[in-house]
């Protein structure tokens, strides 16, 4: 059956498929309907409304600890505080997602408007070295789809999976058929707490007992832990690849800057990574190499050029529109400015 | 089971201090386990940071270490998401009531059936000795150096400030007293809160002159009295339970 709905709802819709049990937020425009949404669901699920931020991602650390699958929501004012609670669960290895609705920062910036000025404090926001999955969808239905496939890369991964959205896409209707979308749930990962003797710790730990001396096993098992990472990566490489192959330049967008460039494609090739972190490389490298120019074209700063410029060691042109407004007219002059 | 069946003898000796009163604590918890015969199946021990923040590895049940100040927010995340486990959050004084106040706060305004156990020493011991929100005016520190100019936080008014309460003040030498409250809290079917007056003395006492950690007990026992049967809030210098609601 067709549905109209929204980012927000197809997030809150899709969690619920995932088997999402235990869901903690504090509001935050632009991701409040998410809880609303479920704020429904009480009962069915745990529902928390939490003092704040911090609160949320540690009950829904808890909450998984537990036994269920967890989310929390927010956005960037929100995922900066949550940047305590994500160390923790990447440490302790617990499963979770934490979806950030991107809005223009920083600060209270402007509230109501999109952006995508999160995309690196998704994957460097907590301190210390870590690896995380982030998602990025750019449809309404991909963000049921993401959603869902966020839960089992958290579960694979045994770590808190950021799946990003931003205030266009998550405001966004369209109409989805939900039951048309097949995507195989996974299981609980973690047993639930109540089994015995296990100490989860936020300190270095090897089996539940504190290894805080201990560089040279702090460096066995932070490689570990990144081996670990990139594997279960691996079986989610989601990414769109429209070649074209009269063009000379690869255009690199996600979210709903890819939306916003898909008029491009018969100019240039467009390339749409959904997998954020860890960067698609063998994708990426694939796709530039078949052309003379990359253009990232994104609503920051040129957050994602400097990764592609890292990992294509090449020179990578940068439109960066900013967040607040994005339109095609203004990209299409700023490309031919390149 | 044996009080000894709730600790994890292979991480002993712990990371406290000769003199430290948390050993006291600990014990005191693991004795009231036993006395209420509480399964290990059941039992999850939770902590934040600092030097009580320890005391959840040292217990023989799932534990969790979590971040400083979070302590009650995991917990509350566990409680909710399996109802079926006791909860118990083992934590101090600057962990629960500075960092952690908020959810201090809003925990225990929502009544979730935890008990909290805090280690009072009225010092930040763990980082060097620095003014907590629970040091007596007046008091040299680190980060006071010339006395702290605050009145202390008034976690009894904070506890029981909802329609439905439990708010336990206990001390490290009054032990019987101690144990009773642990249990009565474990038993109550809602936010109880234990506030037990301990001491730190190698990063707060030792400046103070104090000698050992026997001076500082008998500092304990001087400056507070049991009150069995409190009309209303304790007073300052009183050790009691102050309970209504359920």
């Amino acid at each position: 059956m067709m549905r109209l709905i929204m980012g927000n709802e197809a997030v809150a819709l899709g969690a619920l498929r995932a088997g999402m049990s235990f869901f903690a937020a504090y509001p935050i425009t632009p991701a409040s309907e998410i809880m609303h949404l479920l704020a429904e669901k009480e009962g069915e699920i745990v529902f928390l409304h939490a003092e704040d931020e911090i609160a949320a991602i540690h009950h829904a650390i808890g909450g998984s600890l537990a036994g269920r699958k967890a989310m929390t929501s927010t956005s960037g004012p929100g995922m900066s505080l949550k940047q305590e609670g994500i160390g923790l669960a990447h440490m302790m290895e617990v499963p979770l997602v934490v979806v950030d609705v991107m809005r223009v920062g920083p600060s209270t910036g402007m509230p109501t408007l999109p952006s995508q000025g999160d995309v690196l404090q998704s994957v460097h926001g907590s301190h210390g070295d870590y690896h995380p999955i982030v998602f990025y969808p750019s449809s309404v239905e991909e963000c049921y789809r993401v959603t869902i496939e966020a839960f089992n890369a958290a579960e694979e991964s045994r770590s808190p999976v950021v799946l990003l959205s931003d205030g266009f896409l998550s405001h966004l209707a369209e109409t989805v058929d939900l039951e048309a979308v097949k995507v195989e749930v996974k299981p609980r990962t973690l047993p639930p707490l109540g089994r015995g003797r296990r100490h989860f710790t936020g300190l270095l730990a090897e089996d539940g007992v504190p290894r805080t001396k201990d560089t040279a096993y702090y460096r066995e098992w932070y490689a570990r832990v990144k081996a670990k990472m990139s594997a279960v990566a691996s079986s989610y490489r989601f990414f769109e690849y429209l070649p074209n192959p009269g063009a000379e330049a690869l255009l690199i967008a996600y979210g709903i800057a890819f939306r916003v460039v898909l008029p491009l494609r018969r100019e240039y090739s467009l390339f749409k990574p959904v997998r954020m972190f860890p960067l698609l490389e063998d994708e990426i490298r694939a796709a530039a190499e078949a052309h003379d120019k990359v253009v990232v074209v994104e609503m920051n700063d040129g957050q994602y050029a400097g990764e592609m410029r890292k990992l294509l060691q090449r020179d990578v042109l940068s439109v960066p529109i900013l967040g607040g407004d994005i339109r095609l007219q203004e990209i299409r002059e700023r490309l031919h400015e390149l | 089971m044996n009080y000894k069946d709730y600790v994890k003898w292979e991480r002993m000796p712990s990371t406290w201090c000769p003199g430290c009163a948390i050993g006291t604590i600990f014990k005191s918890l693991a004795y009231t386990l036993e006395k209420l015969s509480v399964p290990r199946e059941e039992l999850v021990v939770v902590s934040g940071i600092g030097c009580s923040g320890r005391a959840a590895g040292y217990f023989d049940g799932d534990s969790v270490h979590t971040t400083h100040g979070r302590a009650v927010a995991v917990a509350e995340g566990i409680k909710r998401g399996n109802p079926a486990l006791k909860v118990i959050v083992f934590s101090g004084d600057g962990d629960l009531v500075g960092i952690g106040g908020n959810h201090f706060l809003h925990t225990s305004r929502r009544d979730v059936d935890l008990t909290v156990v805090c280690v009072n020493n009225g010092i930040y011991g763990m980082t060097g000795g620095q003014m907590a929100p629970t040091t007596p005016p007046g008091e040299k520190t680190l980060t006071s150096p010339r006395g702290t100019a605050f009145a202390p936080i008034n976690i009894q008014a904070i506890a029981t400030a909802g329609p439905r309460h439990f708010y336990a003040r206990a001390s490290v030498y009054q032990v019987n007293h101690l144990q009773q409250a642990l249990r009565e809290a474990i038993e109550w079917p809602g936010f109880a809160f234990v506030d037990v007056m301990a001491f730190c003395l190698e990063n707060f006492g030792r400046r103070l002159a104090f000698k050992s950690g026997h001076e500082m007990l008998f500092k304990v026992k001087a400056d507070f009295k049991i009150n069995p049967a409190p009309a209303g809030r304790l007073a300052d210098n009183e050790l009691g339970v102050v309970k209504h609601g359920h």
